[in-house]
């Protein structure tokens, strides 16, 4: 049995200038992204016509529908972020999805990119606040409510970026951390079950018999349900492998870890990826249209 | 490094290249998707608009064409109405008058019809009176016969001719 071991991304290799600039696996696959991104983006926004193909029409749709969410969430005069947004949205979801190819590792499961990113959306903050009222009243503006909350603001206004930072890190990296301890307790089940199935030849067949009975011998006169079917072709499977065991061919097959981490994958992996895509680009959303408020209202704390 | 710090710790290069691409992508999905994508959008929604401002003056052209389609020709049939109520009047007026003229001309030819027949009886009497006298003289001569002088003999006419003339 194998130990646990939870890594961080592996460097590939390591440029040698500068000290030497290490490429890690989340600079690849941030790199894919980026290509992936630009290419569909540059390949949807070409030949468009007056009356629009379908590819045109999901296009506008998609733009439209994201348009139409930043401008509910940010604003009718936030419409120009949209595509950071969209970028930075995009960017997530795929950066997570990337992680299912199992070839590369996802970007959101390093935190050095969602730190990245929300440090870039706290900067546009801070400078969009300084545009908008002035680094004096900026600065004033921590004193407020009352003096004695100043160093609580200041916190609060580093929080903001941290926390986005790793509930995106964490929910990603902790499936992924989730995902290789299932994956490590399947082959643990496996090899015990491998065990037991392999101990003699007497073993094998009462395996198979098992599987016989469970596919075979109806229950309460109805044909077997699928959880039988499942159950009964892992025991056929399990008996394969154990008969193989024991001569000796093969050894120590992780036959449970078919299958099952799937549906872990489903949630970790598409779910999460999603949520957590959209979490943060909203809350992105939010810090942003607080430090640009509508026009109207910019005016209100001079007069 | 452990393997936690590697797990966890933050990658400076790493940070930068993510920057890089987010930057690019940023640059690169607003360069060519949004800003085509949302030109088409509004040159469409402008076309739409242009074309239905379109529809719709045409569409109040035709109507202000029809309402001065329709007050014209109620106009030309009042006219028309108008223009057979003066010939009607006109022609009573003129019936009227021609009526009235042949009447007067009737009138004024029976009158001069009754004075020339009154005309012509007086001269017929006295062409008959002078006749008569005449005839008269004759045969009183004849019967007389005797010469009257041209006095006696007018005299004697005249006396006649008042006695015939209270006899005829």
């Amino acid at each position: 049995m194998s130990e646990i071991s939870i890594t961080g991304p592996g460097v590939y290799f390591e440029i040698p200038i500068f000290g030497g600039i290490p490429i890690t696996q989340t600079v690849v696959s941030s790199f894919l992204v980026m290509v992936l991104l630009c290419t569909a983006g540059v390949l949807l926004g070409r030949n468009l016509k007056k009356r629009p193909g379908r590819m045109q029409v999901v296009t506008e749709k998609g733009v439209g529908m994201i348009t139409s969410l930043v401008c509910d969430a940010m604003g009718e005069h936030n419409r120009h972020w949209t595509p950071y947004i969209t970028a930075l949205f995009l960017s997530s979801l795929m950066g997570s999805l990337i992680g299912m190819t199992g070839i590369f590792r996802s970007t959101t499961a390093d935190l050095s990119t969602t730190a990245t990113w929300a440090i870039m959306t706290s900067l546009i903050c801070w400078y969009q606040s300084i545009k908008n009222i002035g680094l004096g009243p900026w600065l004033k503006g921590f004193t407020e409510p009352i003096k004695v909350m100043t160093p609580m603001n200041i916190v609060s206004e580093f929080a903001q970026p941290v926390s986005l930072a790793f509930r995106h890190f964490g929910n990603v990296a902790g499936g992924g951390v989730i995902t290789t301890m299932v994956y490590w307790a399947l082959s643990g089940a496996s090899a015990a079950l491998l065990r037991l199935a392999s101990l003699s030849w007497i073993s094998v067949t009462i395996t198979l018999a098992l599987a016989a009975v469970l596919f075979l011998v109806p229950h309460k006169g109805n044909k077997p349900g699928a959880f039988r079917k499942i159950l009964g072709v892992m025991t056929a499977v399990l008996a394969f492998f154990g008969l193989l065991q024991l001569l000796g061919v093969l050894e120590n097959v992780p036959f449970l870890q078919v299958g099952i981490p799937a549906v872990l994958s489903l949630y970790f992996d598409c779910f999460s990826g999603l949520i957590q895509a959209f979490v943060f680009s909203l809350l992105s959303m939010i810090y942003i249209s607080n430090a640009c408020p509508a026009p109207e209202e910019k005016s209100d704390p001079n007069s | 490094m452990t393997e936690f710090e590697n797990f966890i710790g933050l990658n400076p290069w790493t940070a930068l290249f993510t920057l890089c691409n987010l930057v690019i992508v940023f640059l690169m999905l607003k360069k060519f998707l949004f800003k085509p994508v949302n030109k088409m959008i509004d040159d469409r929604q402008k076309e739409i608009d242009g074309l239905f401002a379109d529809a719709n003056a045409a569409k109040q052209d035709a109507e202000a064409m029809r309402a001065d389609y329709t007050r014209r020709l109620s106009e030309a049939k009042e006219t028309s109405a108008q223009i057979v109520a003066e010939a009607t009047q006109e022609a009573n007026r003129r019936s009227d008058e021609i009526i009235r003229q042949a009447r007067q001309d009737a009138d004024a030819l029976r009158q001069k019809a009754g004075t020339d027949i009154a005309l012509e009886k007086k001269k017929a009497l006295n062409e008959v009176k002078s006749d008569i006298s005449k005839i008269a003289l004759d045969i009183a001569g004849k019967v007389v016969e005797r010469e009257l002088d041209g006095a006696d003999q007018e005299r004697l006419v005249e006396g006649f001719l008042r006695e015939m003339g209270d006899q005829v």
